[in-house]
């Protein structure tokens, strides 16, 4: 039996944008479906032109509409058209291709999908079996389904910012890997839902609250509450049970290394390494219980050692000792990293506007799917596909919705 | 308006053995396992999961079957001890992934081939098996047999050099977020490729896949769009505290509030909030570059006003105007949260030796196969006899012969 792509077959409308929408339908992509997403020159991704986190510069912040990397690395292997959603035309060019498609995805403001007419009950008419999934900030029901929010916004209010930080410090919200991890949640959402559909010939609405989602990652920290009345607190790198188990500078600007010793062996390699093999019998740190007990001690014994020392080479020495050690890497560390490269975790794709472009791919490596890494759609740049192919739709009639501006 | 039909889980008839501890494949098979996937959980004696032997439990007591980490990732799932060192238990084991149509194994790469149960061998016996593999640096590569766990991972993949935000002393380190993020993250990313290699399975055949997921890249795959721009742009990546003109955190007198302000007229609608305070209302405001480059120069006005406000009358204020905020929750304000409560995001869950507790749900609603919790986390070994005699068709003099002999393993005897 060979296998391919699995989710091969399967076609995706691809509304969303930003971040915590288009991660979701590109990891359906990287799983062979087809996904075609749905801008216009006058709502397109606002992601095409912007960058992460603009920096005080003469430089213009804007920059054309293909070319915003981080567009880029979140919306490869889809299709891209120009439909004009607020006439008339354009949501019912909307739902022929709602007819011929299984999935659609969506993260605007609750609501926005149906004053197009595009809403759930809309479009299942049109298509009985769909699946249909709204991912937003806090969902579709309750309150505070009106709310609006980024990924830094719902880490605080889903309690994973109160859990993070230093002690003695305030909170801090992450990125927005809060948006890439609820898109992995909805992503498999929409499998499940196709599985059901599978068995049943059934399709149905995904609600997805992203806020939620947040909360579903610390069911643990959720549980202190419930069995204890307590809300836990911030412990930067410390964990609960071992010592070491934190981040130590090491020789130049910025440069770290996270260390976690499991086990009295662990211990004993790591003080044999460091040259001081005597702590492995100090009675501070005989035993897990003793090391976490004495994790200040300790933290100050391995900081002295690895202030002086270069952060790879440490990483290196204590992994061959069997112990887990790993540099906190930023962008160009990951960039260079041979052991990601050695994978094939970046992936290459050329973009017909700025060339070769290197960028994480699959978080996954599944034998049988093969699907290559292509570059984000250029706005409209399947158009002709889309319309003329799949709809059959006749170059009079495309040229037509073209001058009314409804394909644009 | 919806057709009545029997609640029906999306993975109803799926056969999963998990052999996995701690959080990423745990994780993992909850998620199938709350869809309706039979999940076997199989666990070495005499301890079991090391996820027993952490927090939180009630009344801070550690108990193997109170820890409220191992009860929330193994909802819904049904749990046996095998002795894998002995013949006769792995003998049992090799059945069970004969029975299965999904194995999700967290061990290295290594623990599986030791047991003569490599790859090849997997497949071999069961021609369609999906074996799910999630380690620390992935099964190929330079570090393909690297130590690493939570700590490691994470700040190997990226997301711990930009934390904590806005951090005031570069003496101090970069941070892993709190709980287990790189845990979740890869069994989150785990269920994605099996349900799809399963869908694939179902709507076409195909033979059996192996899925290879690295703890680092499920990381890396979060925080891409920061190497992107990083790379390509040259925009910062670090965790200066002056990051304009997104404003972040703001300190009330009760809590603390994250408020992100980019459009023109959300910044409007904060400085409005604020009462159009003379040093913020001046028309060069109303542009994101102009705050970009100026917004430190108000920041200690925007932090004194903060200051004197409760976050909870500004989260809801400042909503109601339209812009993105919200409150720093604990775990109390969650559990306690209208929204959560209002959508029944909670469900409760009674355990025989931990007690009932409201466990947190799932962040997507389904209308026609909603997700549940199927049965409380298993107890060690509670399912030995069920799963070997019924599942694997020992019989029972069989099964007494295992657990006499120590294949088959449980607290007290069985």
């Amino acid at each position: 039996m060979t296998n391919a792509a699995p989710l091969r077959g399967v076609r995706v409308l691809d509304f969303t944008w930003v971040w915590a929408g288009p991660y979701a339908t590109m990891l359906l992509a990287l799983l062979g479906a087809e996904v075609i997403k749905i801008e216009s020159r006058g709502r397109m991704d606002i992601m095409r032109r912007m960058i992460v986190w603009p920096l005080f510069s003469p430089v213009p912040q804007e920059i054309p509409p293909n070319q915003g990397m981080s567009f880029g690395a979140i919306n490869m292997n889809k299709l891209g058209v120009t439909i004009n959603l607020e006439q008339p035309l354009g949501s019912d060019l909307v739902k022929r291709l709602v007819g011929v498609s299984d999935v659609v995805f969506e993260n605007m403001r609750p609501g926005a999908m149906e004053r197009s007419g595009l809403g759930y009950e809309e479009l299942r008419r049109v298509n009985p079996k769909l699946i249909m999934l709204s991912s937003s900030a806090r969902g579709a029901t309750g309150p505070e389904s009106h709310y609006a929010g980024y990924a830094t916004v719902h880490h605080a209010v889903g309690g994973a910012s109160y859990i993070t930080g230093y002690p003695d410090g305030p909170p801090s919200t992450t990125f927005g890997d809060v948006d890439l991890v609820n898109a992995t949640a909805a992503a498999f959402a929409v499998i499940a839902a196709l599985h059901h559909r599978a068995a049943t010939g059934e399709g149905q609405f995904i609600d997805y609250s992203q806020c939620e989602g947040v909360s579903s990652l610390i069911g643990e920290v959720l549980l202190d509450y419930e069995m204890n009345g307590r809300s836990p607190g911030r412990h930067a790198n410390a964990d609960e049970l071992m010592a070491p188990h934190n981040v130590y500078q090491c020789w130049g600007v910025d440069r770290w290394v996270a260390i976690a010793v499991e086990t009295d062996e662990e211990f004993a390699a790591l003080a044999r390494v460091m040259g001081r093999p005597e702590l492995a019998a100090d009675t501070r740190f005989v035993d897990a219980a003793s090391r976490k007990r004495n994790e200040a001690e300790i933290d100050e014994i391995v900081s002295a050692w690895t202030r002086a020392r270069d952060r790879d080479f440490i990483a290196n020495m204590l992994v061959q000792e069997g112990i887990a050690a790993a540099p906190s890497r930023d962008a160009d560390d990951l960039f260079h990293d041979p052991h990601l490269s050695a994978r094939g975790a970046l992936v290459e794709v050329d973009h017909p506007e700025v060339g070769v472009r290197r960028f994480a791919g699959a978080p996954w490596i599944m034998s049988g799917c093969d699907v290559e890494a292509v570059h984000a759609p250029l706005l409209g740049e399947h158009n002709d596909y889309v319309f003329r192919q799949l709809l059959g739709i006749s170059e009079e009639e495309l040229d037509g919705l073209q001058r009314d501006g409804v394909v644009q | 308006m919806e057709r009545a039909l029997a609640a029906r889980g999306a993975f109803d008839g799926v056969k999963i053995v998990e052999y996995a501890t701690m959080v990423s494949g745990p994780y993992c098979g909850k998620l199938l396992a709350d869809m309706g996937a039979d999940v076997i959980k199989v666990e070495e004696p005499p301890s079991g999961d090391p996820a027993r032997q952490r927090g939180p439990f009630p009344g801070d007591e550690p108990h193997p079957e109170r820890s409220g980490l191992f009860l929330y990732l193994n909802t819904s799932k049904r749990g046996i001890t095998l002795n894998l060192d002995r013949p006769d238990g792995l003998e049992a084991f090799r059945r069970l992934v004969a029975w299965a149509d999904v194995l999700i194994d967290n061990h290295p790469p290594e623990g599986l081939e030791s047991l003569g149960l490599g790859w090849d061998e997997l497949r071999r016996q069961n021609p369609s098996l999906i074996l799910a593999s999630l380690t620390p640096y992935g099964r190929t590569g330079p570090r393909a047999r690297a130590k690493g766990g939570e700590l490691t991972s994470f700040h190997a993949g990226g997301l711990g050099n930009l934390l904590p935000t806005r951090s005031e002393d570069m003496s101090r380190p970069p941070i892993k977020a709190g709980g287990y993020p790189t845990g979740y993250s890869t069994g989150l990313t785990a269920a994605v490729a099996i349900a799809g290699a399963l869908y694939g399975r179902r709507a076409s055949g195909g033979g059996g896949r192996l899925i290879d997921v690295s703890e680092q890249e499920a990381i890396l795959a979060l925080v891409r769009t920061n190497v992107a721009s990083t790379i390509y742009h040259r925009t910062a990546w670090s965790r200066v505290p002056e990051r304009p003109p997104a404003l972040g955190r703001l300190e009330c007198k009760d809590g603390y509030v994250v408020a992100l302000l980019i459009e023109d007229r959300h910044w409007r609608a904060f400085v409005d909030l604020m009462g159009n305070p003379e040093w913020a209302s001046g028309p060069e405001w109303g542009t994101l570059f102009y705050r970009a480059g100026h917004l430190m120069e108000i920041a200690d006005h925007i932090a004194e006003w903060a200051a004197q406000q409760s976050k909870e009358d500004v989260h809801h204020r400042g909503a109601a105007k339209g812009f993105a905020i919200g409150s720093v929750y604990s775990a109390e304000e969650v559990m306690n949260y209208r929204q959560h409560l209002a959508r029944d995001y909670f469900v409760e869950v009674d355990h025989p030796e931990a007690g009932k507790a409201r466990y947190a749900g799932w962040p997507y609603k389904m209308r026609a196969s909603p997700p549940a919790v199927q049965r409380p986390a298993p107890l060690l070994g509670q399912h030995n006899r069920e799963v070997l005699e019924d599942v694997l068709g020992f019989s029972a003099d069989e099964f007494a012969d295992l657990c006499r002999k120590g294949a088959a393993w449980k607290a007290g005897g069985q």
